[in-house]
């Protein structure tokens, strides 16, 4: 049990992971074991062979693909946060990379991040484009994020509605830009627990990127109008540039994971954790805010499948996990991102 | 359990949380928005672990994920292919 982050109350937790017991569909075992842990053990689909496999098959996909394109081997979305620069600094380092990073500006980078986007590019000598809607737009999109319920259920089980509408773009520029490009690799600094590890190396699909991009474009053009249009990939690419459509990694979904350690190592080439932003992000000063309307609409953290995922793999400590996710939002960061939105959010 | 049985039965417990008033074998997972983009990584992770087999990156398409029928007839051709291929391979 611990103490819910909306009272005093105390809720009930899994006693293996952090799955609170309000989280849709979770049912618990007479242990107090959740029924993603016992799916989890049924599988078994974790294992240091099947990360040793994965990254394995990184090496022959980057031997295979290094140097042979135009401009850049890779593309990453880069956010400055801890997991993204840490993700960035094994493609340079490790494997030699040319690499450009693509930073979407919504308005509510931390200046700390900042600072660490321009100390670590300039460290690793990596190209950087710096993508800012007006703010008009983001604005509108993120207090109708924090309105509505745009996205589906099963989105908002990963992310708050806000967080999804702004990943949603950044996945969509990235990607449309590695093909205009003619960039072989899509990079993110997805954590272990935000994405599964088959996902990890996987040749984006046009077929499946239309389908996906066509329900994006549903949403967000039905609540805020087609101002983003240009965000998507235009229907003439994907017979234009079928062959372009490049190969999606998250390396740390299968090199080691410790925290502490991925800090210690950036600090090594400049970067600096911020401490102008909540527990679970290094860059965002949207996130708090975010994270407690989702706690307000749904009842549980946005972040706790995702650290669930990783107190499960071994990566992140129970403890640590319960005091990322059960501790309450910071109220002037809060306060701050809410009157920056306005009267709409 | 058949391949309906179990694809279904998945995507009922994790995603719809047992409410499958919505779900039929044609509704497509994306587009009724039962299942995002990252729920398919999820799916695809479930349908390798529970029939031990790997879905190669040309097979990830909507036409063979992007509902319970397509799923399932998916599973049918990919499998018994596999299970053809091993059994010629013994032959020879």
């Amino acid at each position: 049990m611990v103490e819910s982050y909306r009272s005093k109350e105390h809720i009930k937790i899994c006693t293996h992971c952090i799955l609170p017991e309000t989280f849709p569909g979770i049912t618990f075992n007479e242990s107090g074991v959740c029924n993603h842990c016992q799916r989890e053990a049924s599988l078994k689909t974790g294992g240091t062979e099947r990360k040793a496999e994965y990254r394995r098959e990184l090496d022959k996909l980057i031997d295979n693909v290094k140097g042979s394109a135009p401009a850049y081997d890779a593309i990453i979305a880069y956010s400055g946060g801890k997991d993204s620069s840490y993700t960035l600094m094994l493609l340079r380092k490790l494997y030699g990379l040319r690499i450009v990073a693509f930073t979407f500006d919504n308005h509510f980078l931390s200046p700390l991040a900042k600072k660490n986007i321009e100390t670590v590019t300039t460290a690793l000598h990596v190209d950087h484009i710096n993508f800012m809607p007006q703010w008009p737009l983001m604005q509108s999109i993120f207090a109708t994020a924090a309105r509505k319920e745009v996205f589906s259920k099963a989105a908002l089980l990963r992310a708050s509605s806000i967080c999804t509408s702004c990943i949603s773009m950044v996945k969509s520029l990235v990607l449309k830009t590695a093909v205009e490009m003619d960039i072989p690799l899509v990079a993110f600094g997805w954590s272990p627990g935000q994405a599964p590890i088959q996902a990890s190396i996987m040749k984006t699909n046009a077929s499946m990127v239309r389908e996906n991009q066509k329900i994006l474009k549903k949403i967000f053009f039905d609540h805020i109008g087609t101002a983003t249009q240009s965000y998507f990939i235009p229907d003439a690419y994907y017979e234009l540039y079928e062959d372009r459509f490049p190969h999606n990694i998250h390396p740390l979904a299968f090199f080691d994971y410790n925290e502490d350690k991925i800090s210690q190592e950036l600090e090594e080439i400049g970067w600096n954790a911020p401490t102008d932003t909540d527990s679970n992000s290094t860059n965002c000063l949207l996130n708090a805010f975010a994270n407690q309307r989702h706690l307000e609409q749904y009842g549980y953290h946005p972040y706790v499948l995702e650290i669930a995922n990783m107190v499960r793999q071994g990566v992140m400590s129970r403890e640590k996990g319960i005091r990322k996710i059960y501790t309450a939002q910071d109220n002037e960061m809060v306060a701050y991102a809410r009157e920056k939105l306005g009267r709409f959010a | 359990m058949s391949y309906l049985e179990t694809i279904r039965k998945y995507v009922i417990e994790n995603f719809l949380f047992g409410d499958d008033s919505q779900l039929e074998e044609d509704t497509s997972f994306l587009e009724s928005g039962i299942i995002d983009s990252t729920g398919i990584l999820e799916l695809i992770e479930f349908i390798e672990g529970t029939y031990h087999m790997r879905i190669d990156d040309e097979e990830l398409i909507p036409e063979n994920l992007d509902s319970i029928r397509n799923v399932v007839e998916f599973l049918e051709r990919k499998l018994s292919k596999e299970i053809t291929t091993e059994e010629s391979a013994r032959q020879s």
